[in-house]
C-alpha cells in the first residue's frame, strides 16, 4: 500500500492528467496506481472521473471547448483502460445505473452525444452507445435489453428532431420506469417536455446531473409531467 | 431579377420600399411542389422550379440556391447520402475521405469541373443565369470543408495535438474555395457571382475564438481578398449558430460593397449591426425551431421583433430564417414571415 501522501499525489496526477489532456501522464498515474496498490475504483473515481467533473465546469463555462474536451476525454479512456480491469465492484452512487445514447434516425451528428458519452463514462455508468442515425425501434430495443435507467436521445436537425416525440412515446410504453432525456441544438427543455421526455440537458457537462434527477423522480414515482 | 426587387435595390446601395424576404428554404421547397426532399439537392432542374415556385408562392425575393452544410466531403473523394428518409433533412456523410495523417497526404485538390456535387451546382447556375437571378455558389468556409473531409472530431484533435496537419488540410480547402469561385466568375463574370459561404463548425458550440482566429480567420481572409481581385462585388458569409466569440475576426473580413452577412438566432440583431451595419446588409435570424414547433402567432411576434430591431440598418436588413426553413414547418408559420413583412417592413 502507498502512503497517504503518494495516494494523494497519485490521484491529483490523474486529476491533472485529465484536466490538461495528456494522456502520457494519466497512464503513467493509472500505472502507478494499480502498481503501488491504489485501489482501482478509488483511482478512477477520485481521480479520472473528478478530473474529467472539472473538464465539464470548464466547458460550460467556455473556458474549454470541443477540441480540448476530445483531447480530455482521450486522456480519461487512456486511464480506464488501464484501471477497470482491475476494479473489483462498485460502491459509488452512480454504480450500477445504465444509460441507453444515440443520435435520432435521420441525424447523424454525434459530436454532443459522444461528450455526452464521455461523461456518463467518467461517472461510472454503464453506457450502451448506439451510434448515430439510431432507427427508433433500437432504443426501445436496447432499453429492454440492458433494462437501462435512462435513454438519452439527441438530434441537431429540426427535421429528425421530429422524430423525438414518437421514439420518447415508444419507450415509454414498453417502459413507463424509464427516464428518457433529449439534446441537442435545437431541443429546449420547453420542447422536451413537450415532447414527452423526463428531462433535457444543454450540455454534456449538465448531462450526468440530470440523468441523476431523473432516476430519482422516477423511483419516487415522479415525472416532468406531474 | 424581377424589376424593382428589393433584394436588387440593396446590392445596389438603394433604399427598397420595403424589407426584402430573403430565402434559406431548400426541403420544404421540394414538398411544397411534391418532390423528395432530396431533388433539391441532386436534381438542378427540380431544385431550380421548386424554390422559384415556392419564391412565388411565399412571396421571397431573391433567387434561388444550391448546396448543402455538408459540402466539401464528396467534392475531395468521399462519400455523401441524400435524404431519403422521413426524418432526413439535407445531405450527409457516408464516408469520409481522410481518417488519418496518412490519408491526409494522400489527398489532393480535385478537379473543380468534375467533383462531386460542383457540375450539378454549375447545370444550376446556368438556369440561374438562363433566367437573370443572381449567380450563387454555395460552399462551406474552410473550416467547415476540412470538417467534411475528415471526421470533425479529428480536425478538432489536430488543432491541438498536430496543428501543421490541421493547417495542411486548412490550405486545401482554401485553394479548393478560390479555385471554385474562379471557375463561376470565369464562366458567369465576376459581378455576377455571389459566392454564398456557410460556415457552422467554426462555431463557438465547437471551436473557441482563440481556434477560429488561428485556424479559420486567415484563411477566410485570403478566399476573401482572393475572391474580391477576382472582380465579385458581394459575398455572402453566412455566420451559422453560436458565434458571438468570434465576431469580432469576422467583422475584419471583407466581404464586398455592400457583404452579405447572416445570423442564426443566436446572434442578436442588434450585436450583428454593431460589427456588421456599416458595411454589409444584415440577414437573419429567426429561429427554425420556432417556426417548425411555435404557433403561427409566436412566428409572427418573433419576425416582427427582427424587423423592428434591424430594418434600419445602414445598409439594409433582410428577414431570413437564421438556419434552413424546417422541411415539415407548418406552412402557415412560413407564411408569417411575408405577413410580418407586410405589416412591419415597409418604409415611409
Amino acid at each position: 500500500m502507498p502512503s497517504n501522501e503518494r495516494r494523494k499525489q497519485i490521484l491529483k496526477g490523474l486529476y491533472d492528467g485529465v484536466v490538461a489532456f495528456d494522456e502520457d501522464s494519466v497512464v503513467e498515474f493509472s500505472k502507478a496506481a494499480i502498481g503501488e496498490g491504489v485501489d482501482a475504483y478509488d483511482a478512477l473515481m477520485k481521480g479520472l472521473a473528478v478530473g474529467m467533473e472539472k473538464v465539464g465546469e470548464l466547458y460550460a463555462s467556455r473556458e474549454y471547448f470541443v477540441p480540448e474536451l476530445l483531447l480530455c476525454a482521450d486522456a480519461l479512456y487512456a486511464g480506464l483502460d488501464i484501471l477497470r480491469p482491475h476494479v473489483k465492484g462498485g460502491g459509488s452512487e452512480e454504480s450500477g445505473k445504465k444509460i441507453v445514447l444515440g443520435v435520432v434516425e435521420g441525424d447523424v451528428h454525434d459530436i454532443g452525444k459522444n461528450l455526452v458519452k464521455v461523461m456518463f463514462d467518467a461517472a461510472g455508468w454503464e453506457v450502451y452507445d448506439l451510434g448515430n442515425d439510431v432507427p427508433l425501434d433500437r432504443f426501445v430495443e436496447e432499453q429492454q435489453k440492458t433494462n437501462a435507467d435512462v435513454v438519452g436521445i439527441s438530434a441537431l436537425m429540426t427535421t429528425s428532431m421530429l422524430a423525438m416525440p414518437r421514439v420518447t412515446k415508444m419507450i415509454k410504453t414498453r417502459n413507463p420506469n424509464v427516464a428518457v432525456m433529449l439534446g441537442g441544438a435545437p431541443i429546449t427543455r420547453e420542447i422536451a417536455t413537450s415532447y414527452g421526455a423526463d428531462g433535457y440537458a444543454d450540455n454534456a457537462g449538465e448531462a450526468v446531473e440530470e440523468a441523476g434527477k431523473m432516476v430519482q423522480m422516477i423511483q419516487k414515482g415522479e415525472t416532468a409531467h406531474n | 431579377m424581377k424589376c424593382g426587387d428589393p433584394f436588387d435595390a440593396l446590392l445596389n446601395h438603394q433604399k427598397p420600399q420595403r424589407v426584402p424576404l430573403y430565402h434559406f428554404i431548400f426541403g420544404f421547397c421540394a414538398r411544397n411542389v411534391g418532390y423528395p426532399v432530396a431533388s433539391i439537392y441532386n436534381d438542378p432542374l427540380k431544385s431550380f422550379n421548386a424554390q422559384l415556385l415556392t419564391f412565388e408562392q411565399y412571396g421571397i425575393d431573391g433567387g434561388p440556391d444550391f448546396g448543402y452544410a455538408s459540402y466539401g466531403g464528396w467534392e475531395f473523394g468521399g462519400e455523401i447520402e441524400f435524404p431519403s428518409s422521413e426524418w432526413q433533412q439535407a445531405p450527409s456523410h457516408g464516408k469520409f475521405v481522410v481518417n488519418s495523417e496518412e490519408d491526409l497526404l494522400q489527398l489532393r485538390l480535385p478537379d473543380v469541373r468534375k467533383a462531386g456535387m460542383l457540375p450539378l451546382a454549375m447545370e444550376f447556375s446556368r438556369l440561374q443565369d438562363k433566367s437573370g437571378t443572381p449567380i450563387s455558389v454555395v460552399l462551406g468556409g474552410n473550416f467547415t470543408i476540412a470538417g467534411n473531409i475528415c471526421p470533425v472530431g479529428t480536425l478538432c484533435r489536430w488543432m491541438i495535438k498536430r496543428s501543421e496537419a490541421a493547417h495542411r488540410l486548412l490550405r486545401l480547402a482554401t485553394d479548393h474555395i478560390v479555385e471554385v469561385v474562379r471557375l463561376w466568375t470565369e464562366t458567369f463574370g465576376a459581378e455576377r457571382v455571389i459566392p454564398n459561404i456557410w460556415e457552422p463548425l467554426a462555431a463557438n458550440d465547437i471551436i473557441s475564438a482563440k481556434h477560429f482566429e488561428g485556424f479559420v480567420f486567415p484563411y477566410l481572409r485570403e478566399a476573401s481578398e482572393e475572391m474580391l481581385a477576382m472582380g465579385v462585388k458581394h459575398i455572402h458569409y453566412h455566420i451559422c449558430g453560436e458565434q458571438n466569440l468570434n465576431l469580432p475576426f469576422w467583422a475584419q473580413l471583407p466581404m464586398g460593397d455592400p457583404g452579405l452577412v447572416s445570423f442564426g438566432h443566436q446572434v442578436d440583431l442588434h450585436t450583428a449591426i454593431r460589427y456588421f451595419g456599416d458595411r454589409c446588409i444584415i440577414i437573419g435570424n429567426l429561429d427554425p425551431a420556432v417556426i417548425q414547433n411555435g404557433a403561427s402567432q409566436q412566428v409572427y411576434e418573433l419576425c416582427r421583433q427582427c424587423i423592428e430591431k434591424a430594418k434600419h440598418a445602414a445598409r439594409g436588413f433582410m428577414l431570413m430564417s437564421g438556419c434552413e426553413v424546417p422541411p415539415m414547418a407548418p406552412p402557415y408559420n412560413v407564411y408569417m414571415m411575408k405577413k410580418a413583412i407586410d405589416e412591419f417592413g415597409w418604409y415611409n
